[in-house]
């Protein structure tokens, strides 16, 4: 799945505002990334756009880091 | 309601012509016009090609960079104003105080086009892949909400959705609050933004200038022939003047009394009620922001009006159409037509109604046309209407 890493990336980057580069992959989205819950739905829907894909809501809670909604993500691009 | 006495201590205006309060001021003593040939959307295909149009608008110039991704163009421009207004009042709201500020906003289509993208998005790409962070902008309510959020007011926060009077209606209702006690100080004004969604609709009424004569907007003209659309946000500050002298703030205007009405042919009775209100009889009036928006019937029935609630000496009252330059601003146009009256206050000067050339015996008030004019003016009275029945009047005095 070549690119999905930095796609995310910048699709994160651009919800909280912020520079990509500035996003350290394990940093938590809530606690040290100023993320609020309706960004954490933004994100989820937005991946789900891009790559055409449902993730189920049960999975939100998984979404705290960069690497980890990174890992979500693969479970379901095919 | 007690004795309480509310007063104006700050304008934040975002218009066609100008943005800021003094940039305002000499643009409508100016007689500058904000039409100009409409960007937001393509007009090919309409006859109608020009608006009062915000252009150029950069909300970051006023809110920073930040925190703007998912807000749509009303609520910013509410927002925008709003800093202004503050700024210009060097009110200070903190965690300690903030729950002494409320929020009064006039918005009535500003979430037509935040409605209709989403439901695009919806249709066009699944209702899964809608953006959630768009949908708290399909409420009629957030611009006020998004100003509350934004500046940290805890106090009320309401929005009134009342048409071509929600602007003057929301700032009646901010006094009402600050007499009773329920808030010191309202941000208080009206928005509305433009767009292809509520252009059509105007265009498909028929209510548009240019479909059936000139593409003008010529207040009282006889040849006026629709209106032309206009977009904006314009804040006031109303404070309980004791909390204003507290502070030495400088104070614009006072405001004394307010009438509404509904129904057509009843504007005469809103007239009537905000000077029963504000203790005055007709002849203290010096001067009138008039809601005229180059309509057949409004026009007319303003004019009308004003006699039926002035009698004999409505022949001394100067009169001003400040929609000539901005356009039909909808539920921004109260709030800037109140800006536009306190501007006369503060020069001693009536605005002028600009493109008037041919005079229509239906309306034959004191009409200051084309050129500013030097008067007198203390008192001042705002009219609201419109052909969707609402009817309104404010007063407001210069501070004694």
């Amino acid at each position: 799945m070549p690119g999905v890493e930095e796609d995310i990336r910048n699709l994160v980057a651009t919800i909280i505002e912020k520079d990509p580069n500035e996003i350290n992959p394990d940093a938590n989205f809530f606690k040290d990334l100023g993320v609020d819950s309706m960004m954490a739905l933004e994100i989820l829907a937005a991946i789900e756009k891009k790559y055409k894909i449902s993730i189920p809501e049960e999975k939100l809670a998984q979404l705290t880091t960069l690497n980890q909604t990174i890992a979500v993500a693969k479970e379901f691009i095919k | 309601m007690n004795n309480k006495r509310v007063v104006i201590t700050g304008i934040g205006v975002i218009a066609a012509n100008a943005v800021g309060r003094e940039a305002f001021s000499k643009a409508i003593f100016d007689g500058a016009s904000g039409i100009k040939p409409i960007s937001l959307f393509n007009t090919a295909g309409f006859k109608v090609k020009t608006a009062g149009e915000v252009a150029d608008f950069k909300p970051q110039d006023f809110l920073g960079d930040k925190g703007l991704r998912t807000l749509d163009r009303s609520t910013k421009l509410a927002a925008s104003a709003t800093k202004l207004a503050i700024d210009d009042s060097s009110v200070e709201i903190s965690d300690e105080n903030s729950r002494a500020f409320g929020v009064s906003m006039g918005s009535t289509f500003g979430s037509i086009s935040s409605v209709s993208n989403f439901d695009r998005e919806a249709l066009t790409e699944g209702p899964r892949y809608v953006n959630p962070g768009l949908f708290p902008n399909t409420v009629i309510n957030s611009p006020a909400s998004q100003v509350s959020i934004k500046f940290n007011i805890k106090g009320f926060n309401a929005t009134i959705s009342s048409a071509f009077c929600a602007g003057l209606d929301a700032i009646g209702y901010a006094a009402d609050q600050i007499r009773l006690g329920r808030a010191k100080t309202v941000f208080a004004g009206g928005v509305e933004e433009l767009c292809e969604q509520l252009f059509l609709g105007f265009y498909k009424t028929d209510c548009l200038a240019g479909l059936n004569g000139p593409e003008i907007c010529a207040p009282f003209d006889k040849r006026r022939n629709g209106i032309l659309l206009g977009e904006g946000a314009c804040v006031l500050v109303l404070e309980d003047l004791d909390a204003a002298l507290m502070r030495k703030a400088h104070i614009y205007a006072e405001v004394l009394g307010f009438g509404m009405s509904f129904g057509p042919g009843n504007l005469g009775r809103a007239i009537s009620l905000a000077l029963k209100e504000s203790g005055l009889n007709a002849a203290q009036i010096d001067f009138v922001s008039s809601c005229a928006n180059s309509t057949k019937e409004l026009d007319s029935e303003e004019t009308r009006a004003l006699k039926e609630a002035f009698g004999p000496s409505v022949s001394k009252i100067q009169v001003g159409a400040v929609k000539s330059m901005l356009g039909e601003c909808y539920s921004a146009s109260g709030s800037l037509q109140v800006a536009a009256a306190i501007a006369g206050i503060a020069r001693q000067e009536a605005f002028p109604t600009v493109n008037y050339e041919e005079l229509d015996p239906d309306c034959d008030l004191n009409y200051v046309v084309n050129k500013a004019k030097s008067c007198k003016i203390n008192k001042a009275l705002i009219i609201a209407s419109g052909k969707t029945g609402y009817n309104s009047s404010l007063i407001i005095s210069k501070y004694q």
